[in-house]
């Protein structure tokens, strides 16, 4: 493939992996406090909603990208109060919310549908976007995916070297020993749960107000559940959100660029490819370096104790 | 003044039988205002969804129907998640039991009833099964984490259906649409005559006995519940770890197969790639509603069925949108769940000043 | 868990027990639904005509089950008539089930829109045989069951005649959904709308395998465009391919409503649907006792399909041709699908003035000279 192909579809890979990179980073943070949020696709959708319509009110982008974050976090605060307060079963909360966040965004977005929404357009870097292969590739985005680039650090600098990301940990880990040590695992699966939502939502806002800019039903298409597989995928690690969502984004604009280049393969078997590749790179990933396993408390709510 | 909770010893009697009405209550009242926002009727609303699901012997028939697939896919994950095998590929082993007796349809269409049949279960069955062990034998030999490897073949079977049905098995009659050309008439099931009711739900009460009596009353079933406390604690079982893990995986694939051949026969009689609907992952919720109890989950799957047909009606009879239905649904689920917290736990609050304490009774 | 079954058992007691109580109170409100689904024909008032519509996705996806609903209202304002609707029916069993209930219920005519109601539709129409059907893309008819459907293959010959004239790469992009019939013939008659006014141009398609995600069809049309077309057409719900066009400054031609609010500065027209024309067809034919089990194939001369106004930067001379092409199709002169036309690999598939048949057409599973892409 020559270079002047290669650089859009790098840049596509870019694009289309940055909500599901948001998404992807914000289940990270909240599966390593230990809250397993199935309701990745709700989030995004509420995200979504929650941003087009602020932005719509507003007239400003920025307010919307931020409303979608919030709007998340409402809905994942349902996610807290059944699963950190009343103890319910973490799989089937993070299921309902799903099931609750796609039902509102497409009960309340009824009056917006095929409503536009100046959201964000594409912006170069000043400087970097002149850069060989990497400017095309990194600095012609939109605003939010500079953001996406700012927010992976950020998730790797709270758990790699904050005393807040340890405590989190702990909470994942072993939430009796961090209650042990003073600290408090509901509050920090309350952060981790809403900080969590809150990225996802961004992921949501991202896909109604830049990468496409109206409104229909079911933006988020299954972005959620790839979100949540990739956290796997990434054995919980920032890096790995980053490679996975971009790989993930990347053979996906691959088997459109092959069909539009003029491939004769039945598009079944070339749509196949994104989720066979998971698997494969997820096999290689485990020959390579063997086991990295999840937060050892997952899923298990914490009891309160006498 | 700070509240806490504390675990019963034992858990409320008959709790649930406040909490599960109460939650109900709660879900339909939200509800309620939701449609009083738009201007509808609320009580209306809510006696079209009840006699579009239970109200009638054409409805209870239609719910039951509908707590097919649903009932055979969320006993197949139950099975999986006694062992703590994160199975979330129901869908994918769904589409994969639809080809399978599509296969056995397509291939033997002169043969009579009384064969082709079993038949068709028997090769559903076994493509469902064989899909679940795909990602059984990676966890097994290859530590690959089964969430994510059932996840993304769910996408692939979905795929392979897809591509047999838009491809080599397309019906030359049907001017190019994706659909097989239509099965005999023997590869139908039977109905209960008078009644849209048909040999699937028999198929249901017997996958449902079978594996009640499997997980209750034989060492195996056992030692699947065993399992599930870690591979630790099957060491010391009879049989291997990753057996069961097969095990359990090519069950749940049998029975998810099952429910995906029960649909393609049901209807159309066709293999078409409209039947995906989800059922997969509504399996997910109604299992670990009922506790992966296999009776609960037949109750839990005729309720949802329910709730999802009697929705149909609401449309009908108020045109609300169908969104509806799912806001309904998470609702519910929600505060089911929430409210299961009082039969477990009881409340205490605790003044700053003292330890007077309060009981409360929930 | 014992409780718990116990629990969920008692709350399903309580609920058939609300439901029967709900079956008694019934009569009072409304007739009895079940055992007179034939009522409405015998009353000797002039009852209220009952239209049911059953959608395959939410009428919120603005694309296919949007254009039948503004169908729907136009023929809700009649007097006389009433609608109902239910959206997001999956097209397995679930779709025989809201067809039954519906017939139950009392409609006189049901209109299922989507080409999976097509067995269900047959097999409820059996049991109601008073009831009317129409099935909306579909091949098979019964005494009570007829299909319709719109040649919106004319309607995408003229946006290509209009897309041919305003490529310079003489490469053209087409989003497309499924590889099923309808969006192939469209396809070709985008395609040779193109050719007859810009020979050598080339048409490449992309399938999505979905006909509702924005994000998808906007990256599938980004991949047109890197690929070096300079107009990108679309057969799906969204409007997605026709923001990637205005971001790039190419054209871009949408589909089923007017999407130039989307794209203002690359939206050259869209082929669009009006469905109401049928519905009020189908409706003063029911009501007139007229009706008959038919198949309804309309097009531009009637209004079913047509051209969305055309974009400021289309030029007079290709709004003339187009108008003047539009002036035949009216007229009854088959200009799109007449020969000579070859497949992709040269085949002849029609000799010069020979027209394909309206079966050859229904069933196409080939793609015209100039077509590059796969039909799987």
């Amino acid at each position: 493939m020559s270079i002047e192909l290669l650089i859009p579809l790098l840049a596509a890979a870019v694009q289309s992996g940055t909500p599901v990179l948001f998404a992807t980073l914000g289940e990270l943070v909240t599966e390593r406090s230990g809250t397993l949020n199935l309701g990745v696709e709700g989030m995004l959708l509420m995200g979504a909603f929650s941003g087009f319509f602020v932005c719509i009110l507003t007239g400003s982008p920025w307010l919307g990208f931020v409303a979608g974050g919030v709007g998340a976090m409402l809905l994942a605060s349902l996610h807290g109060l059944v699963t950190i307060v009343f103890l319910g079963n973490q799989v089937v909360s993070g299921l309902a919310l799903t099931i609750l966040g796609v039902g509102l965004a497409d009960f309340l977005g009824q009056p917006f549908i095929g409503q536009k929404v100046a959201g964000f357009s594409k912006y170069a870097l000043p400087g970097l976007a002149d850069l060989p292969a990497l400017g095309p590739i990194f600095f012609r985005q939109d605003a939010l995916v500079y953001c996406s680039y700012l927010a992976a650090p950020l998730v790797w600098f709270l758990f790699a070297r904050t005393s807040l990301g340890l405590a989190l940990d702990a909470a994942g880990e072993n939430p009796k020993a961090a209650k042990a040590a003073g600290l408090s695992v509901a509050s920090l699966r309350w952060f981790g749960l809403l900080a969590g939502a809150f990225l996802a939502g961004l992921g949501g806002a991202y896909l109604s107000l830049a990468y496409t800019q109206f409104w229909t039903s079911n933006l988020s298409a299954g972005r959620g559940w790839i979100a949540v597989a990739l956290v796997i995928f990434a054995f919980w690690r920032p890096r790995g959100a980053v490679l996975g969502a971009y790989l993930f984004g990347g053979v996906m604009a691959f088997q459109l660029r092959l069909q539009a280049a003029g491939a004769n393969l039945p598009s079944s078997l070339l749509l196949m490819l994104p989720y066979a590749m998971t698997i494969l790179a997820l096999i290689a990933a485990n020959l390579r370096k063997g086991r990295a396993g999840a937060p050892a408390a997952l899923g298990v709510n914490v009891e309160p104790e006498e | 003044m700070r509240l806490y909770a504390i675990r019963r010893q034992e858990p409320l009697k008959w709790g649930s039988c406040l909490v599960f009405p109460a939650a109900l209550a709660f879900s339909l009242a939200f509800c309620c205002l939701l449609l009083a926002i738009q201007g509808k009727p609320p009580l209306t609303g809510l006696a079209s969804l009840f006699a579009g699901a239970f109200g009638s012997h054409h409805a209870l028939q239609d719910t039951l129907l509908k707590a097919v697939p649903i009932f055979l896919c969320a006993l197949g994950v139950a099975v999986a998640f006694r062992m703590q095998i994160w199975n979330i590929g129901a869908e994918g082993q769904y589409a994969l039991g639809a080809v399978g007796a599509t296969w056995a349809a397509l291939a033997f269409p002169d043969a009579p009833r009384p064969v082709l049949i079993p038949l068709m279960l028997l090769s559903g069955g076994l493509a469902g099964g064989m899909w679940a062990l795909i990602p059984a034998l990676l966890k097994v030999r290859l530590r690959v984490n089964e969430i994510i490897s059932t996840l993304m073949l769910n996408y692939i079977g979905i795929n392979f259906l897809d591509w047999l049905v838009y491809g080599a098995w397309k019906d030359p009659a049907s001017f190019g649409f994706p659909m097989t050309a239509r099965f005999s008439p023997s590869a139908l099931f039977p109905r209960l005559p008078g009644t849209r009711l048909h040999l699937g739900l028999a198929l249901c009460a017997l996958a449902g006995v079978a594996v009640w009596l499997w997980l209750s009353r034989t060492r195996l079933g056992y030692e699947v519940k065993a399992a599930g406390s870690g591979p630790r604690a099957s060491v010391y079982a009879r049989m291997d770890y990753g057996f069961l893990v097969c095990l359990v995986m090519a069950v749940c694939g049998v029975l998810a197969g099952t429910a995906g051949l029960t649909e393609t026969v049901a209807s159309a009689g066709r293999l078409q790639p409209s039947i995906m609907a989800g059922y997969g992952y509504t399996a997910i919720v109604v299992a670990w509603l009922a506790r992966l109890n296999p009776l609960s989950i037949a109750v839990a799957a005729f309720l949802l069925a329910g709730l999802r047909v009697g929705v149909e009606n609401l449309q009908l009879s108020l045109q609300v949108p169908a969104a509806f239905g799912g806001i309904l649904e998470g609702c519910i689920l929600l505060s089911v769940l929430a409210g299961q917290f009082v039969t477990g736990f009881r409340f205490r609050v605790e003044r700053d000043e003292g330890r007077a304490e309060t009981e409360g009774a929930a | 868990m014992r409780m718990f079954s116990k629990l969920l058992f008692l709350a399903l007691l309580a609920l058939a027990a609300f439901g029967c109580a709900e079956d008694k109170k019934e009569p009072e409100k409304k007739a009895e639904p079940a055992p007179k689904a034939e009522a409405p024909a015998a009353a000797p008032a002039p009852a209220a005509l009952k239209v049911g519509f059953i959608y395959v996705s939410p009428i919120g996806d603005a694309g296919w089950s949007y254009a039948h609903d503004l169908g729907r209202k136009a023929i809700a304002a009649l007097p006389g008539v009433e609608t109902t609707y239910v959206e997001a029916v999956p097209e397995g069993p679930d779709s025989e089930r809201v067809v039954t209930k519906m017939a139950r219920e009392g409609a006189n005519l049901i209109l299922t829109t989507s080409f999976g109601y097509m067995d269900p539709t047959l097999n409820v129409a059996k049991e109601f045989p008073d009831v009317k059907f129409m099935h909306c893309s579909g091949f098979k008819r019964a005494d009570n069951v007829g299909t319709y459907f719109g040649r919106m293959y004319q309607a995408r010959y003229l946006s290509g005649l209009v897309a041919g004239s305003m490529t310079k790469a003489n490469k053209l992009g087409y989003v497309a959904a499924f590889p099923i019939p309808e969006v192939i013939r469209g396809i070709n008659a985008f395609t040779l709308g193109v050719q007859k006014v810009n020979p050598d141009a080339e048409v490449r398609v992309v399938w999505t395998k979905t006909w509702y995600d924005p994000a998808t069809e906007k990256e599938a049309a980004k991949a047109l465009l890197d690929a070096g077309c300079d107009v990108i057409a679309q057969h799906q719900d969204s409007p997605g391919p026709q923001e990637a066009a205005q971001e790039r400054g190419v054209y871009s031609v949408g589909y089923n409503s007017d999407m130039s609010s989307f794209a203002p500065k690359a939206h050259l027209t869209a082929p669009v649907w009006n469905w109401s024309v049928i519905y009020t067809y189908l409706v003063e034919q029911v009501r007139s006792g007229a009706w008959k089990s038919e198949d309804i194939w309309w097009g531009m001369d009637k209004g079913v399909v047509d051209l969305a106004p055309f974009g400021p930067m289309v030029p007079e001379e290709v709004k003339a041709k187009v108008a003047a092409a539009k002036a035949d199709i009216i007229a009854g002169k088959e200009l799109v699908f007449t020969g000579p036309i070859f497949d992709q690999k040269g085949e002849q598939k029609a000799a010069a003035g020979q027209t394909l048949s309206d079966p050859d057409l229904l069933g196409m599973k080939w793609f015209v000279k100039g077509v590059v892409g796969s039909t799987e």
